[in-house]
């Protein structure tokens, strides 16, 4: 249908269509050009493109045409003439939104700039037009009502999206602007951690995520059947880690998913997340550590801050944040330090009592206010606090050799020195009374000369989310897992 | 003398209990035997010791209120000054500084005991108009206290030069553990139109300019002359420093290193015999004008004897 032959052409050739799935059978030398590389100097080419019908309205003898490719949009005509029929303007007008088409079309150059779409200078017009693969006619949301600022939306009376609509039909919402954003900026992420850590003599391990025993102990693993007995999914490499740091490896990181069955139905938790882990061995002091991830982190950031700026743009214009700022070296302060800060503020806590949320995003904005930094590391926590393989500090008993870091307020990467030697290892799981029959293979690994050690690990979505200034986790995992939803 | 008097009725003077209480209720706060539970008694401690302390706040003020309103206040200045200037004046400003920081900088916590937490100064200066005068005052710093000194660079800022990385000296090598240290010295550099110290969040706001900050830092190791007119003097030519010789045009300059010359030919130092913060405030920004060489006698002698002093080593060595 919507077969159509121009009154002057020779040949009886279709100039629009809807082409058959079976079309993908020759290979040709057709070229596609790109969206965003049509500009001016490209004026009066004749180009092959393949983009999303993003809108189709037509006008008299007139159908306007916004053709979108990822970013990317620009306008496109057909005009009833001598290269096209009514019938064919008819059949632009009713392609569905989101369809993908084949155009065949001449960029032109306009008069007045096209305020609405990212190629402003230019227009197409076209020749040929092909339908690829057509959508369905009723969209489940619309992509500009799913990019519009919240605020926007109640003023004007415009629709905005729920967020588990757009969950719900995340192949759509992964198509504006927004998400692309964000998922780039993310992949962003995880490539700068890698090649920071490679630079720096890290290896990149993978470690097991079925695993015997719950590693930190509690009850937030999950369960699975392994064949006549049940195994639990993995909550953190750590006990992975560590066997490698005693196997030689000096230093190593390991990106994978992790597995918490934490019941939280809270605007950052997940029960499944991406882990950035690093675990290494140090020389004489476990600062060294902290100063290996802080850098690492560091560079993190300014590769974002530096690369990935279009990003941060085009996501600040559905959700405007502060940019993130830091120091470098990294701001490092002392638990007593925050303590004597919180006092200051007013808030009532004991030394040796652990931080709540609240008294943490209080602590990150008296630091904002005094640094001036979205990140930094909270130092020497109180050993009572801290599970049991973490190593008491040598000076104070009372303290112990673990740290914490936070990105605007929340706590990012929760590290420490560990205990490397087995009886201390055994004394302290005593002292937390733990059972040592569950743990014996982790402590059995300490037993043949391990190095002093130390590292941490932070969420991907996590740092995304808090480094871009969104509030709600969801958003930067591309499809989320929390204890009330598991598809898609 | 009464009129009638009637003997009393009663024999002897009964004793009466009257009651202070019209109508007694039993505490609904008690417990079955009878006693009161014990967080309500720490309540009424609290409250207590609240009230106690209102009472040495409201001491306090009273007392305060009086010294303001006494006559020391309006002290006339015209009869003791001239004897001052050219004597001895009593409190010398050589670095013999207090050790007693928490009386200068006050006590970390308010309500708890004091932790010992490091009391950390956060200086955010922007990397194109170094602070010559807060370094020479850090390096005093370091000798009279226990000082951990970092610096860092904000994401701001585009790039600084390495020797603004290292301006504050060697790393210590007791910097992992900041409760060994008794003050905090972090240079940020930033982009920042004006240069800022930041100490107590809560209770001061931001001090801004080199020359305040440069007087709040002074402070620290020694107080400033107690008597007024020097003080005075002290401060004129701290402004006059940042003001016309740092930001001035060049015959703004040449007015003030003709003052200076003058200033220098009566005395040995810029506020009379004793060394001063006005001393190394006009040292350091002559220095960062590059006027030294072209200044007039007075003042290059005056340059020698800082120099000779020994506090000016990092100026210097940022300089070249």
């Amino acid at each position: 249908d919507g077969e159509f032959s121009a009154k002057r052409a020779s040949t009886a050739l279709p100039r629009c269509l809807l082409l058959p799935l079976a079309d993908n059978k020759q290979k040709t030398d057709r070229v596609l050009v790109r969206v965003q590389d049509l500009i001016p100097e490209k004026a009066d080419q004749l180009i092959w493109l393949r983009a999303r019908v993003h809108t189709s309205r037509a006008k008299g003898k007139q159908c306007f045409l916004v053709l979108r490719q990822q970013q990317f949009n620009l306008q496109a005509l057909v005009a009833v003439g001598d290269r096209a029929s009514k019938q064919m303007v008819k059949f632009a007008a009713n392609i569905t939104k989101e369809s993908i088409v084949d155009v065949e079309a001449f960029v032109r150059t306009v008069e007045q700039k096209i305020e609405s779409c990212s190629q402003q200078d230019v227009e197409l017009h076209i020749e040929r037009i092909f339908v690829i693969s057509q959508a369905e006619p009723r969209l489940p949301l619309q992509l500009e009502d799913a990019v519009r600022p919240d605020g926007d939306g109640e003023e004007e009376g415009r629709a905005t999206v729920n967020q588990d609509t757009k969950l719900d039909n995340r192949v759509i919402d992964l198509r504006t602007t927004t998400s692309q954003a964000i998922f780039r900026l993310q992949s962003g992420v995880c490539q700068l951690f890698r090649d920071t850590l490679t630079e720096k003599g890290f290896v990149e391990i993978q470690t097991p995520k079925i695993i015997s025993a719950a590693s930190e102990g509690g009850a937030n693993v999950f369960t699975v059947s392994y064949f006549k007995t049940s195994a639990y999914l993995a909550q953190s490499p750590q006990l992975y880690k560590q066997m490698c740091i005693c196997g030689d490896f000096e230093k190593v990181f390991c990106v994978g998913p992790v597995f918490r069955a934490e019941d939280s139905n809270t605007h950052r938790h997940l029960t499944e997340f991406v882990g950035l882990d690093i675990e290494m061995a140090f020389s004489y002091h476990y600062h060294e550590v902290i100063d290996s991830i802080t850098d690492t982190m560091v560079r993190i950031f300014k590769g974002l801050r530096d690369n990935f700026q279009t990003e941060i743009q085009t996501v600040n214009k559905q959700f405007p944040s502060e940019p993130f700022k830091f120091l470098e070296p990294t701001l490092r302060l002392e638990y007593t330090e925050a303590v004597a800060m919180l006092h200051e503020a007013g808030v009532e806590m004991g030394d040796e009592e652990d931080l709540s949320t609240p008294n943490e995003k209080l602590l990150g904005r008296l630091v904002k206010e005094k640094y001036d930094t979205d990140f930094y590391v909270l130092d020497k926590y109180p050993l009572a606090v801290r599970p049991f393989y973490t190593m008491p500090d040598p000076n104070n008993p009372k303290y112990s050799n673990s740290y914490d870091m936070f990105m605007r307020g929340e706590e990012i990467l929760s590290g420490a020195q560990r205990v490397h030697d087995a009886q201390l290892l055994t004394d302290r799981a005593n002292h937390h009374q733990i059972d040592l029959e569950k743990i014996k293979a982790y402590i059995d690994s300490f037993r043949y000369g391990a190095p002093p050690h130390g590292g941490g690990g932070i969420g991907l979505e996590r740092v995304c989310m808090l480094y871009l200034g969104l509030h709600n986790i969801r958003q930067t995992s591309m499809f989320p897992r929390d204890p009330k939803r598991l598809t898609p | 003398m009464p009129m009638y008097q009637v003997k009393p009725v009663s024999g002897s003077h009964v004793k009466t209990d009257l009651p202070t209480c019209m109508y007694a209720v039993p505490n609904v706060h008690a417990l079955q035997n009878g006693e009161v539970e014990p967080a309500v008694k720490a309540l009424e401690a609290r409250q207590d010791e609240i009230m106690r302390k209102l009472y040495e706040l409201k001491a306090a003020v009273e007392g305060l209120a009086k010294t303001v309103t006494t006559p020391d206040a309006d002290l006339d200045l015209t009869v003791s000054s001239s004897s001052s200037l050219s004597s001895q004046s009593p409190t010398s400003t050589t670095f013999r500084g207090t050790t007693d920081l928490d009386a200068l900088l006050g006590k970390v916590t308010i309500l708890k005991l004091d932790l010992g937490a490091l009391r950390d100064i956060v200086i955010n200066a922007n990397p194109a108009q170094p602070p010559l005068t807060l370094l020479v005052l850090h390096s005093v710093l370091c000798q009279r206290y226990r000082v951990l000194s970092t610096v860092h660079v904000h994401s701001s800022a585009s790039s600084v030069p390495p020797q603004l990385l290292s301006c504050l000296g060697p790393r210590h090598p007791d910097s992992y553990a900041r409760q060994m240290f008794q003050l905090g010295f972090t240079l940020i550099w930033k982009d920042v139109p004006k240069l800022q110290m930041k100490f107590s969040v809560q209770n001061m706001c931001p001090v801004e300019g080199e020359a305040n900050v440069a007087r709040f830092l002074f402070k620290l190791l020694s107080p400033y002359p107690s008597d007024p007119a020097v003080a005075t003097l002290v401060d004129s030519w701290v402004d006059t420093a940042f003001f016309q010789l740092a930001e001035g045009s060049s015959k703004e300059r040449a007015t003030v290193l003709r003052a200076l010359n003058a200033a220098l030919g009566r005395n040995p130092w810029l506020a009379g015999p004793e060394f001063s913060l006005a001393d190394i405030a006009c040292y350091c920004c002559v220095l960062q004008s590059a006027s030294a060489s072209s200044a007039p006698t007075n003042v290059q002698r005056w340059i020698k004897a800082c120099e000779n002093l020994g506090h000016f080593g990092p100026a210097k060595l940022y300089l070249k």
